[in-house]
């Protein structure tokens, strides 16, 4: 009994049967991450260098939005972006205001991951040496130079390791997006399920296919930065 | 705005509160759950070679999928795969519980690797056994050190468990939606939810921070966050 059910659980061919269907849903994850990923990334950018400003007003404010992202869950932010935000708008600018499961799931996740990337940002920057800097103000370089010839590259590189898994991380996170009706490969699944009602090999599949992405993904991302470190790079 | 949060928040705040004993629930269980598996885990991993490839993996793959993925995984495959949980309750503690436990697993591993070995020896040496050494000298200090980061994943588990809603638990964020799809007004009931849930989260993360620089202060431990 047990046997047949751990058979059946793991004969993924209605997995393969239904590829066509299921890429598709993948390819959404992919494009969710890849515009959540840059929008969380220029947030964070922007968010990590206002809370190394020299302005108390813009630390605080900075410090703030951090720590409200950092501490909100995902699943809450996605939800509240999608049913309250566009309400909030329409309000505020008194126009009917819409927003799309995709725009809101690409909001959500790229609000809540700039959070944490914005930390590891200032980390990064934080860890270039005084020196350097100073070394770039006595050569007679504005502030923005030095940031953008000094300070960036080497903060960047330092934070590699560390930014790639927060990565990671939010393509994981991607998978919630399926709740508001985003067709992922969570959704599909679901869609498949319904029809064929065989959730043992759909979910075991899914799980073994997200296993697969997010392993060889931090699998990659070590030996990167393995060889960074072994160049002195990160 | 005041108004509508006094006819849809005020009224149901009994709803609210039920889903709220449910979430600390789940979110206490799972936790203690996956603390127990995780020191499980780690300990095999460390001092099983025969067995470490298992917890490897274990750790691995619990690390590696969404716990979105892991839930729906629990609630529908287990039942038939192992004729339990029987309820949706239990799927959603032990898939939040699998997925923390790979964490903590690691977080003790790095404590314990942290450690000095020259102190092991040390008690080996002075005749402790190697149950005495690791009850003695090694937890303790693990404990110490890693406590900001196991609190942290206290924090984890609470931002995890909003989406145990999705298999029908009715933890506060299924009351929050129940209450939004009856009346369409979502505004002050979700972002009253959503500030008690960032709220929670907040104090968590600042406890563990305090209890890092507390230890540093005190034991010059370089505790980890």
């Amino acid at each position: 009994m047990m046997s047949e059910t751990l058979r059946q659980s793991l004969d993924l061919s209605i997995f393969w049967e239904y590829r066509a269907t299921l890429a598709v849903g993948l390819l959404q994850n992919l494009y969710i991450f890849l515009a959540s990923a840059s929008l969380a990334m220029a947030l964070a950018l922007v968010i990590s260098l206002s809370r190394l400003s020299g302005k108390m007003w813009l630390r605080a404010i900075s410090t703030c939005y951090v720590e409200l992202f950092r501490n909100t869950p995902e699943f809450v932010l996605l939800i509240w972006v999608y049913y309250v935000l566009p309400i909030l708008l329409s309000r505020l600018l008194s126009t009917q205001f819409s927003l799309t499961a995709f725009v809101a799931s690409v909001l959500g996740l790229g609000f809540a991951y700039s959070g944490f990337l914005s930390e590891t940002i200032r980390a990064g920057i934080q860890s270039v040496p005084r020196g350097h800097i100073e070394a770039g103000v006595s050569l007679g370089m504005r502030e923005r130079t030095i940031l953008r010839r000094i300070v960036l590259p080497q903060a960047l590189r330092r934070m590699l390791p560390e930014a790639l898994s927060q990565l990671v991380s939010l393509f994981k996170a991607t998978s919630i997006v399926s709740l508001v009706a985003v067709p992922d490969i969570m959704y599909q699944v679901s869609m498949v399920n319904v029809d064929q009602m065989q959730p043992l090999p759909l979910y075991t599949g899914a799980a073994l296919l997200f296993c697969l992405v997010i392993i060889t993904a931090t699998q990659m991302i070590q030996i990167l930065s393995d060889r960074w470190r072994r160049r002195g790079w990160a | 705005m005041l108004d509508n949060f006094n006819r849809f928040v005020i009224p149901n705040i009994d709803l609210l509160a039920q889903g709220l004993w449910v979430t600390v629930r789940i979110c206490t269980i799972a936790f203690a759950m996956a603390v127990v598996i995780g020191a499980i885990a780690c300990l095999v991993r460390l001092y099983l070679p025969g067995l470490r490839i298992v917890a490897i993996a274990y750790i691995e793959i619990s690390r590696a999928t969404p716990i979105l993925v892991q839930l729906l995984w629990v609630n529908y495959v287990w039942p038939e795969l192992f004729g339990f949980p029987k309820t949706v309750e239990w799927a959603g503690i032990i898939a939040l519980a699998i997925q923390s436990s790979g964490y903590l697993a690691e977080t003790f591993r790095s404590g314990i690797e942290g450690l000095p070995r020259g102190q092991v020896e040390a008690s080996l040496a002075v005749g402790m056994s190697r149950l005495q050494t690791f009850r003695r000298i090694v937890v303790p200090q693990v404990l110490l050190v890693m406590s900001p980061s196991i609190i942290n994943q206290l924090a984890v588990v609470v931002k995890a468990s909003t989406l145990v809603s999705v298999i029908a638990i009715p933890d506060l964020m299924y009351d929050a939606l129940k209450i939004v799809n009856q009346w369409f007004e979502p505004i002050e009931v979700l972002t009253s939810v959503a500030a008690l849930y960032i709220l929670t989260i907040f104090l968590l993360s600042a406890i563990a921070k305090w209890v890092a620089d507390h230890f540093r202060e005190k034991y010059g431990l370089d505790a980890h966050v």
